[in-house]
């Protein structure tokens, strides 16, 4: 009927967090490959996690590290080497590079394109295909439009973020570590994990003279202040033919995926039995008492990505 | 054949750089090149701008560099057929499936590979390669070991900006959409009618250049860190010859929304290095001085924009 899914960066939050929610798993942290015990750098865990997620009759896809310089094309591909002998149900890619490594490997998995992967056209959709992408996560900038006449005009499916943080910026050094007191580069093995504390970027004065924005960032990723949130427009998401859901988890605490993709299994569940939906006060009161910033439907309804728009 | 790129965002800019010297000059049409309509050219601008470089011995590329909607592939292919038409020798492009439409609709076309693509590594010119194009542009972050590793991977073109390397901050052209989540405005009437709704990446509405503003960074509840998010490029020049040594072959100066009078001066003064450099100069030390003045007039020029982009920003609703 319908896919939702969730990303987890490591095997000790896949051990310890509920993901019952969710039908599929996007292991590892596709911003950071220092992220600790990341599934996304660590070849060793992908086995381990793989047959924890398959245990709990999930489907698992791992994610390959969103922006590697030439430096990191050899640790990658031997990760990608230990990937291709697993059962993984898919892989995904932001980097067209690793694509194209992926093709010239033979890799028969389904390969999923990545938010940082810059889909912005059916176009492009059918060019990647040829490299056995059947899966793409649209630029967050699209419209639900742009992103339903992709679907159609390409043949090829949509991953559809209904919640949480919209990716902005990847950037291939860390930000935290840079403006840190140790001040050492990222990579060298002094890095002293400050991403598990929340960190911000803020722009805001009382008297106006500077617009009120919030931005988080997670050193080498910067997401949205406020929380994309679909729960109000599940009909809508139904109604349109889309059928691959996604809640975005990096960078949030524990218990937040949990949270949200109960909500989202009900909402959409309703949606697509065609049944009313439900009172959304109290979903969306739990979801705004996660969201720090508040909520939004990022450039869903054509528009700058903070707005809100309610179902009434 | 090493070769130099200059900005044209207006039609004295174009005659300017020609004038002192580029081999090739960029234009934007409007809507279509990632730039406030000040820095873009009307079709018929283009023309003008088409035929003066041509009689001059100059070619002109164009820029068409944005990620456009899905429905505005048509207009985006026959935009190109135009200006092919008019004399353009190439393109600079941004989607992978207008790359390779490109390539199949002009077979004989120059395409650059636009800085917002994104490239990370030597693997994905290849890609691009593959995708049809004949020339990247190398990221922000790469040296001459960067340079060596594509060359080894493909014999695609390569071209570099004027600006020296930088490695901190976050400098992610192709991997960022944090203007248009903060801001939006919608198309002018000189920017044409378009039926969606879109970005700095996607054409008419300007990127803010939040990255070059001042944020606070920090843990909530501790005093934060007054910041931008990335340090800015310097014009480039001691990196110049080894540039060259490795196999860059075309030299890009930005600048399309710059004063004109900067732009002549900028173009003659690395018309004269870049020809030292082919003519075997390896040391452009004798250029320090001159360098140091241009740098403050680029730096000054910077911050006016930033500051005018940053008014524009909180001048439009949320």
């Amino acid at each position: 009927m319908f896919e939702l899914s969730t990303d987890v960066g490591n095997l000790k939050e896949l051990r310890e967090g509920d993901f019952s929610a969710y039908d599929a798993l996007y292991l590892g942290d596709f911003s950071c490959p220092d992220y600790p015990n990341n599934f996304s750098s660590h070849a060793e865990l992908l086995e381990p996690g793989l047959e924890l997620v398959k245990s709990r009759g999930q489907k698992a896809y791992l994610r390959l590290y969103a922006v590697p310089g030439n430096a990191d094309l050899g640790w990658v591909e031997d990760l990608i080497d230990t990937a291709l002998e697993l059962p993984f149900d898919a892989l995904e890619v932001h980097n067209l590079g690793l694509l194209r490594m992926l093709r010239d490997k033979g890799c028969r998995l389904p390969i999923h394109l990545g938010v940082f992967g810059n889909l912005y056209t059916h176009e492009t959709a059918k060019v990647l295909k040829e490299y056995g992408v059947t899966r793409v996560y649209p630029n967050p900038e699209l419209s639900l439009d742009e992103v339903r006449y992709i679907a159609d005009n390409a043949a090829v499916e949509v991953l559809v973020p209904v919640h949480g943080k919209i990716p902005l910026v990847i950037s291939e050094t860390c930000f935290i570590l840079e403006h840190s007191e140790e001040g050492d580069e990222c990579g060298d093995g002094s890095c002293s994990y400050q991403c598990t504390q929340e960190h911000w970027l803020k722009r805001g004065r009382s008297d106006g003279s500077r617009a009120d924005w919030s931005l988080k960032d997670t050193g080498r990723m910067t997401l949205s202040g406020k929380d994309l949130c679909m729960v109000e427009h599940a009909a809508t998401l139904a109604g349109m033919g889309l059928k691959h859901f996604y809640v975005h988890n990096k960078g949030e605490a524990r218990g937040y995926a949990s949270q949200v993709g109960r909500i989202y299994r009900d909402a959409l569940k309703r949606a697509f039995a065609g049944e009313a939906a439900g009172d959304a006060a109290e979903p969306l009161a739990t979801l705004a008492g996660l969201a720090r910033e508040g909520l939004c439907n990022g450039y869903y309804f054509e528009g700058a990505g903070q707005r809100y728009f309610g179902r009434t | 054949m090493v070769r130099m790129l200059a900005p044209a965002g207006s039609i004295e800019m174009a005659c300017a750089a020609v004038e002192e010297g580029a081999d090739i000059i960029y234009v934007g049409p409007l809507g279509f090149s990632r730039r406030p309509y000040e820095s873009e050219m009307s079709d018929g601008a283009i023309r003008e701008a088409t035929e003066h470089a041509r009689s001059r011995g100059a070619e002109l590329r164009v820029v068409l560099n944005t990620f456009p909607t899905p429905f505005d592939v048509t207009r985006f292919l026959d935009k190109a057929l135009q200006y092919a038409q008019f004399g353009a020798s190439g393109f600079i492009v941004t989607d992978i499936g207008l790359m390779r439409a490109l390539r199949r609709l002009l077979p004989d076309t120059v395409l650059h590979v636009s800085i917002g693509s994104g490239i990370g590594n030597a693997q994905d010119a290849a890609f691009y390669r593959e995708a049809g194009a004949d020339v990247i542009i190398l990221p922000y972050r790469w040296d001459v070991a960067e340079i060596e590793a594509v060359r080894a991977a493909s014999d695609i073109g390569l071209e570099t900006f004027l600006f020296e390397t930088v490695q901190t901050g976050k400098i992610c052209p192709g991997k960022c959409i944090m203007s248009s989540y903060l801001r939006f405005r919608d198309w002018l009437d000189v920017e044409g009618s378009r039926d969606f709704h879109g970005s700095a990446n996607r054409g008419a509405k300007e990127c803010y250049r939040v990255c070059q503003a001042n944020w606070e960074f920090g843990v909530p509840g501790a005093a934060p860190l007054e910041l931008k998010l990335r340090r800015d490029a310097r014009l480039m020049l001691a990196q110049l010859p080894a540039f060259v040594r490795g196999g860059v072959t075309c030299f890009k100066l930005s600048g399309r929304e710059r004063p004109v009078a900067m732009i002549r001066d900028l173009v003659r003064f690395y018309r004269r290095a870049i020809d030292e450099v082919v003519g075997g100069a390896s040391n452009l030390d004798h250029h320090a001085d001159e360098l140091a003045e241009l740098r403050a007039r680029w730096v000054r020029e910077k911050s006016r924009r930033v500051d005018t982009l940053m008014d524009r920003a909180a001048s439009y609703a949320v």
